[in-house]
């Protein structure tokens, strides 16, 4: 299989992500700002960010270093707050099936929620070979990630120039409300969201991120309970 | 420690990410399962941005609720409309920055 490298793929790529990322630069500049107000080892809190290199749970992770919590405490609460990878994996796998199993291996790395949504939300690629295919996710995978380093870098370096009453993190829920209502397909990707968006609101005060994880469990079952009676019915 | 944390915090990452896809058609998962997978848009990012507007969260206090809801409503049906994320991210903050300004 022929997979050398791409540059039309890879520049649609980016082209289908950099509206996504744009949220992500706020909130790499929090992660870095973070680290400096907290104390931590700058090195170290920037590691978190090709190491770890998912925000919400690299936020829980210089927290847990300032608190000198314990090794355990920071590995399980990254771990649950990351935890829905694991269901993007599964709906990405057929997917990527028909790779060699370096790539299956080294190309989810790249996966974000900004990354999944491309795969979601963006509706038919132009060339669908393995090929193409590919390098559309490693050029929207590594771009996204060249922003979020430097993002994290910029928050390390200069803090607070990013004012408070400007709300910039408030792009964060816009974009995914909006990445919400583009994957909605159907009445039952509708009961999904409300029932997913209920359930997180509720559990908003679960430890480490679980009510997320409930909540994306619930919103899916209840997508599929819908979908099943929406066969039935036709 | 918290390097060795933080590098395990990062390969549990990975491999959570690598879990299914590596995996591929080996493993075969029940129907229920493979139609709740289509609902994985919906539900998580719904799951993601819900509490932020509503509740503040993480990343954020905001103290005053109804100039958020305002404005990730009329977000919402930009996007809905356009389908449009640029648009829906500008209509969003200049619908939030304005009501700041005028409240």
């Amino acid at each position: 299989m022929d997979l050398g490298f791409d540059r039309r793929a890879a520049l649609d790529g980016i082209n289908a992500i950099w509206p996504l990322m744009i949220p992500g630069i706020p909130v790499g500049l929090v992660v870095g700002l973070l680290v400096t107000e907290r104390g931590v080892p700058s090195f170290l809190g920037y590691s978190t960010s090709w190491v770890i290199f998912a925000g919400s749970s690299q936020l829980a992770a210089v927290e847990l270093i300032a608190d000198n919590a314990s090794a355990l405490v920071i590995i399980l609460t990254v771990f649950f707050i990351n935890a829905r990878h694991i269901i993007y994996s599964a709906a990405l796998r057929e997917r990527f099936s028909i790779y060699p199993t370096w790539v299956r291996v080294m190309a989810p790395y790249l996966l974000t929620d900004q990354q999944f949504a491309v795969a979601e939300t963006v509706p038919e690629l132009v060339d669908p070979t393995p090929r193409y295919r590919l390098w559309h996710f490693l050029g929207a995978g590594i771009f996204m990630w060249s922003v979020w380093q430097l993002s994290v870098i910029a928050g390390i370096l200069v803090g607070d120039f990013v004012r408070d009453e400007w709300q910039l993190i408030f792009t964060v829920p816009i974009l995914f409300l909006g990445l919400m209502i583009l994957s909605i397909k159907n009445q039952a990707g509708v009961a999904a969201a409300i029932v997913g968006g209920t359930t997180a609101l509720l559990g908003r005060d679960l430890p480490s991120g679980s009510g997320l994880l409930l909540a994306i469990f619930v919103g899916m079952a209840v997508g599929a309970l819908f979908e099943q009676r929406m066969e039935a019915s036709a | 420690m918290n390097w060795i944390a933080v590098v395990i915090a990062g390969l549990a990452t990975w491999a959570s990410r690598v879990s299914f896809i590596v995996l591929g058609d080996r493993v075969s998962l029940p129907p229920i399962a493979e139609s709740a997978l289509r609902y994985v848009g919906p539900a998580a990012f719904a799951a993601i941005s819900i509490p932020i507007v509503l509740g503040g969260d993480a990343f954020a206090n905001f103290d005053d609720d109804v100039p958020r809801i305002i404005a990730a409503s009329l977000a919402c049906f930009v996007v809905w409309k356009s389908r449009n994320i640029p648009l829906s991210l500008v209509t969003g903050m200049g619908t939030l920055w304005l009501l700041i300004w005028v409240l």
